[in-house]
């Protein structure tokens, strides 16, 4: 526990003992108290594990209903290899990673819950190198490692009436996916996606690829903002030049720099 | 003192409990080695060939000084990588932690391993030897490569150290909660839904809702996937990743 932490803590308890011994009107909203943070508590119930992935696999399965699963085995292995890559830089050992292509012109990634990470085929259209699908890719890997979106169902209407693990499952089950899917397609919050440029730049740098590949990528999609394909994305994602200015002071601030572009590499396998 | 002054005085003891400098934990640190030797893999074997580099083992590190721990993992055909063989030590003392106990090194058959022993070297603080990371190459005094490592240090270690101690019951199991081997070997079934929700049939979007078959047998395909360790391993090195994007190059010779 960090200093600030335990004087937080410490504050805390002060507080509440403080309160603990004053007048019964006082200890009538300590009670009160109690009960909200207990209700508070109820509300963001943690998600298993085991229960993070039936909800990532309901909503990759959505994902996949909605955009085929690519069959082209040598594009969905090298994208995997390229994620693994990523991922393996800081990754969570309660998950299994996998990643696939959707067959669609659409420019955009998704991340489900669990590990589950699929990128469009227009979108690697629009990529140059292998740095630059590092940058998408780890972004997506930033959004699971930091459960964006198994925080958000945690705070949702349905997980009110849910008192523990063993009710995620059915209808409670499936509101919870549906409620995660229209997260994804409707897009994460500004400060999620934010958090999730932040360490995919962190990510893929560390694994040894140019820093500036999701920067490039993103400033490249502000050349094609006028293009259908990309009207879903500019929909649910932060502004480009704001992301492109924000990474690029991060990769100063942290001296990033160098890395491997592979471009050819990219373009003979990714035709 | 009544009930009363005794609850005055808890907010303060609350405070000074908390204000207590506790003592600072052991500098945590975890780094990966991948071991060459100068030859290719053929038939099992390793045929030498001064100019081209065969994998032998990838041994993951994790350090709390004076405890450290080491998961060595070797190749005895180039393409898969074993299961680990664990050491756990405190200073330069290690011993070989399996399923029965833990035997001392020395009296262990890793321990007549001499890659085995010019890797896993800790003085007697725990602390490693050697350059924290790039390319490390080991020569003969005649100049012959013998070995090469490439080192990468892992930027934020988290593990728990509790696991870097013998008689830990769970000491036995492999502690690797990061690196290429972890996820590329993933096959772990107690994370894989086994039920798996249904999908739903119908999203937002903003172009408006859209009716959506779930297609969970495509799930099924890309969860059936796996990445070969190996294969991650040659990935990385083709394109100068992870422990070998590392510049720098140290020669050690032997004495």
């Amino acid at each position: 526990m960090t200093r600030s932490v335990r004087w937080g803590v410490a504050l805390g308890t002060a507080s509440l003992l403080a309160s603990a011994g004053t007048a019964p009107v006082a200890a009538q909203s300590l009670f009160d108290r109690l009960r909200q943070a207990a209700n508070v508590a109820r509300t963001l119930l943690p998600i298993s594990t085991t229960k993070e992935v039936e909800i990532g696999r309901g909503i990759a399965a959505t994902i996949a209903g909605r955009y085929p699963v690519s069959h082209d085995t040598a594009l969905n292995h090298y994208v995997n290899l390229v994620g693994l890559t990523v991922a393996s830089v800081a990754p969570r050992s309660d998950i299994n990673y996998h990643y696939a292509v959707l067959e669609t012109p659409d420019v955009n990634a998704f991340a489900a819950p669990g590990g589950y990470i699929f990128i469009t085929r227009g979108a690697l259209r629009l990529i140059h190198t292998e740095a630059e699908l590092a940058g998408v890719l780890a972004h997506e890997t930033g959004h699971v490692n930091a459960k964006h979106v198994i925080n958000q169902i945690r705070k949702s209407d349905t997980m009110r009436e849910v008192k523990n693990q063993v009710d995620i499952q059915g209808g409670v089950l499936d509101q919870l996916v549906g409620g995660g899917t229209n997260m994804l397609f409707m897009g994460l919050s500004r400060g999620d996606e934010l958090e999730a440029d932040s360490l995919g730049l962190e990510y893929a740098s560390a694994a040894g690829y140019d820093p500036g590949g999701l920067a490039a990528f993103i400033a490249r999609l502000s050349q094609h903002a006028a293009e259908g394909p990309l009207a879903d994305f500019y929909a649910t994602h932060p502004k480009p030049d704001e992301r492109v200015e924000r990474l690029n002071a991060i990769a100063q601030h942290e001296g990033l720099a160098g890395g491997a572009i592979l471009a050819e590499r990219y373009r003979a396998i990714v035709k | 003192m009544s009930a009363r002054g005794l609850l005055r005085l808890a907010p303060a003891l609350a405070i000074l409990a908390a204000a207590t400098p506790r003592r600072a934990p052991a500098q945590r640190a975890q780094w990966t080695d991948v071991v060459y030797v100068p030859g290719y893999w053929s038939g099992g074997r390793i045929v030498t060939q001064p100019d081209s580099l065969a994998l032998v083992m990838r041994v993951d590190y994790f350090s709390a000084p004076p405890r450290w721990r080491a998961e060595i993992r070797r190749t005895s055909d180039g393409q898969n990588l074993a299961a680990p063989e664990i050491l756990v030590g405190s200073g330069d003392q290690g011993v070989v932690v399996t399923q029965l106990g833990t035997t001392p090194l020395d009296q262990h058959v890793l321990g007549h391993d001499p890659l085995v022993r010019a890797l896993v070297v800790f003085d007697r603080a725990g602390q490693r030897q050697g350059p924290a990371g790039g390319r490390i190459t080991d020569r003969t005094p005649d100049g012959k490569v013998v070995r090469v490592v490439f080192r990468r240090a892992t930027r934020n270690p988290s593990f728990d150290t509790a696991l870097l101690d013998p008689g830990n019951r769970a000491g036995g199991r492999t502690l690797l909660a990061s690196g290429i081997t972890a996820v590329g070997d993933q096959r772990s079934a107690s994370v894989v839904a086994t039920a798996g929700a249904r999908g739903v049939d119908r999203v937002k979007t903003p172009g408006g809702d859209v009716p959506v078959p779930p297609d969970t047998a495509a799930i099924s395909r890309i969860e059936r996937y796996s990445v070969g360790s190996v294969a991650l391993e040659a990935f990385l090195r083709t394109g100068g990743l992870g422990p070998y994007a590392l510049p720098g190059d140290s020669t050690r010779r032997h004495p």
